[in-house]
């Protein structure tokens, strides 16, 4: 190189006094003299606090995929981290949860006349798995911190709430797409909506009387056990269970349970051994 | 200056008594917990907590009810609470896992956050383990990390169901210097199977058996409770239970003195002893 | 890890996660990038913004570098004014002037070369004639490496636009240095 970038020339390129040229000039040249590039002085103070800025933000990490679509989804940053920590949304139960679904899909497809045994056990099914997922959401046993997380100011009803919802969002969505893929009578895809929904915000409103793990087990069992009783036929299944009238019923007990979980939002402490 | 006080605070767990009325009060310093497995250690930690609601009793800490919800969230604003298995994710980085747990104690801004964060792991010396995984940290780290997430949000009321269990001599050490520089301004309440560490920590040892107080005063109190009745003598005493050979060769008995015995100054393990008696296979002492 | 590594050295390191090493490359290259980049914003909040968005992208990218790809201090120039103009994209920040920069991913070695000499040849004298929005447009692609699309990204005109004028610019530069 046939020059080298002087103190004085820098002290013009940091106040701004060169023409555009030697701007270019001083610039090309820092880039490819790293003698120069080592004399630009440093004000310490500034890189020090930059630095410290920097090894915070590697350290506390970025968010994983599942924190960055809830950011996306307009989320505050603390809200996402306290959803993102829930134990039903780890990539391994979802990924569980698709697998299912997936393969009472292709089992759907296998043969005809499975096909129709398949898609009732799928109706009477898909209303648990939400619950399922209501369950793993807050405490124990799903939740390895549950104790330090129900000794924090946090912890309480708002906290299960959001969690719950952050659950069944990907569980049902999982089902939706299941359910449409399935062979069968489009009503096939949205007959469990409501049953599953008012599982959800039963297991919600009797977790205020029980531990969260024991109100889904309760409510999802009966359920299972009325819905086996009725599988025996398919007819039933689909004229009882999941008819009009019956439709029309989990329609009043989901608004009823919603009246539940809201006057008894305070004892929705299903961490808590109270 | 008392912070905390406990009065006849009962639980059972089924048919299983874990506290029978304690009554208890403790103040600003370092309090330790001695007891028997099942004597209500844990059970009146958690109670303190707010982890874990009592049968009935009353309990009043900085002022706060915890039977009650609002007051309940108020003293968790206070709270550091390090549980018997904490149960840190595995999955999260010490960092995040920190990031995480002041979320939940409503350190909201993230630029707090992280400076809260990057102060409890300094705290207890894992600031050049901040993005190692909870599953790769040693039992002794995870253990540090614990303690790290009580500290957040500088509690006044902090919590440590068995902070040294598993932790070599040297972390002891560490978390000695800690656990005393936090007594000097916050209430520390901590449980331990370990004598030495409630001498070496604790400014006063509250000795539980079956869910009840049966000691509480200074570590030196709890010794001098065997005053007297520790010696040493060359051969095994004979007749006695309550004995023991000495890494020095000779042998340490608790009781009456044996033809042999030479007087020794007691120890608060000595003293634990004597309150407690031997553990039920060694036999009875009383 | 020394202050004697070098930086593709030091790269390598910050891929395996040694902070050491960021901090190192850090040391040696935050400050000329400060200084090229307040060349560019006025504002020095912004500009430490983007010198610390650039080092943490380094920590998470530094396995991407690749050493026959060009120098480091290029590639790191490349990450930096990308994170500059990120950070000027949010309201209320203003560029120096109107010479705004760009980022190197395609720094012309030969530009640079004709760069070099801009002190001393006629260059110099044909750049300073340009009018500045064809300036601009030859410093954001030749020397802050920028692809056509990101430099219209940049100075706020249409792609078509910014193409016109670079072919506008090289010719008035041949007309120039004729």
């Amino acid at each position: 190189m046939t020059w080298h970038v002087d103190a004085e020339l820098l002290q013009e390129y940091e106040r701004g006094s060169l023409t555009p040229s030697r701007v270019m000039a001083v610039d090309a040249h820092v880039q490819a003299c790293a003698a120069c590039r080592a004399a630009v002085p440093a004000d310490t103070a500034r890189l020090d606090r930059t630095w410290l800025a920097v090894a915070d933000t590697i350290v506390t990490g970025r968010p994983g995929r599942a924190e960055w679509l809830l950011r996306r989804a307009g989320l505050p940053e603390h809200r996402v981290r306290l959803l993102a920590a829930t134990p039903a949304l780890r990539w391994s139960y979802l990924a569980a949860t698709a697998a299912v679904l997936a393969l009472a899909v292709a089992a759907a497809y296998t043969g005809q006349s499975a096909a129709r045994t398949t898609l009732v056990l799928f109706l009477v099914f898909a209303p648990v798995l939400p619950v399922l997922a209501v369950a793993t959401a807050y405490g124990p046993p799903a939740d390895s911190m549950h104790e330090i997380t129900s000794a924090t100011p946090m912890a309480g009803p708002s906290l299960v709430l959001w969690r719950a919802t952050a659950v069944v969002g990907p569980a049902m969505g999982m089902e939706m797409i299941a359910a449409v893929a399935s062979p069968g009578p489009g009503w096939w895809a949205v007959a469990w909506l409501l049953p599953a929904f008012l599982l959800c915000v039963g297991t919600l409103a009797l977790a205020t009387v029980l531990p969260l793990a024991r109100a889904a087990g309760l409510l999802g069992g009966t359920w299972l056990l009325v819905a086996l009783a009725a599988g025996s036929s398919a007819p039933l299944v689909q004229g009882v269970l999941f008819g009009p009238a019956a439709q029309a019923g989990y329609l009043v007990a989901v608004i009823a349970a919603i009246v539940v979980l809201t006057l008894r939002r305070r004892h929705l402490n299903p961490g808590e051994n109270r | 200056m008392t912070t905390v006080r406990v009065g006849e605070l009962h639980k059972r767990f089924g048919a299983t008594v874990a506290l029978d009325g304690l009554d208890l009060e403790i103040g600003v310093g370092v309090t330790g917990l001695l007891g028997p497995n099942g004597a209500g250690k844990t059970t009146l930690l958690r109670c303190l907590a707010t982890a874990l609601a009592p049968d009935h009793g009353r309990i009043e800490a900085y002022g706060l009810d915890p039977a009650d919800s609002r007051q309940r969230t108020a003293l968790r604003r206070r709270l550091g609470y390090l549980p018997q298995s904490p149960g840190l994710y595995p999955n999260f980085s010490a960092a995040a896992l920190l990031g995480y747990v002041a979320v939940l104690k409503e350190i909201v801004d993230p630029r707090m956050r992280r400076a809260e964060v990057h102060r409890a792991l300094e705290e207890v010396g894992l600031s050049d383990r901040a993005n190692v995984k909870v599953r790769k940290l040693s039992g002794g780290m995870r253990q540090r990390l614990g303690v790290a997430q009580a500290l957040l949000g500088h509690p006044d009321l902090i919590i440590l169901d068995e902070p040294t269990v598993g932790l070599d001599p040297e972390q002891r050490m560490f978390f000695r210097t800690l656990i005393s520089r936090l007594g000097e301004t916050r209430t520390v309440l901590l449980s331990t199977h370990q004598t030495e560490d409630a001498g070496a920590l604790c400014e006063r040892v509250v000795v539980l058996r079956e869910g009840r107080a049966v000691f509480d005063g200074a570590p030196r109190a709890l010794a001098q409770l065997a005053e007297g009745q520790v010696w040493r003598s060359a051969g095994p005493p004979e007749g006695r239970t309550m004995y023991w050979r000495t890494a020095e060769g000779d042998y340490r008995t608790l009781g009456p003195q044996p033809p042999d015995g030479v007087a020794v100054p007691p120890s608060i393990e000595d003293g634990y002893l004597k309150l407690l008696g031997p553990a039920p296979a060694a036999g009875t002492i009383r | 890890m020394t202050e004697q590594s070098s930086d593709a050295q030091l790269l390598r390191a910050v891929a395996a996660e040694d902070m050491g090493a960021l901090r190192l490359l850090y040391l040696r290259h935050a400050p000329w990038m400060r200084l090229r980049l307040a060349r560019r914003c006025a504002d020095p909040d912004a500009v430490d913004a983007a010198v610390q968005d650039t080092f943490v992208a380094v920590w998470r990218d530094a396995h991407r570098y690749r050493e026959g790809g060009g120098e480091a201090a290029a590639w790191l120039w490349t990450i930096a004014f990308r994170r500059l103009v990120s950070t000027l994209r949010r309201p209320g920040q203003r560029w120096v002037g109107d010479a705004t920069g760009g980022d190197d991913e395609t720094v012309p070695s030969a530009e640079d070369l004709v760069l070099l000499r801009i002190e001393h040849g006629d260059l110099g004298a044909a750049l300073d004639r340009l009018s500045p929005e064809l300036r601009a447009i030859i410093q954001a692609t030749a020397l802050d490496g920028l692809t056509v699309r990101e430099a219209a990204l940049l100075l706020g005109v249409a792609e078509g636009t910014a193409k016109t004028r670079l072919m506008r610019a090289r010719a008035r530069l041949r007309e120039l240095l004729a």
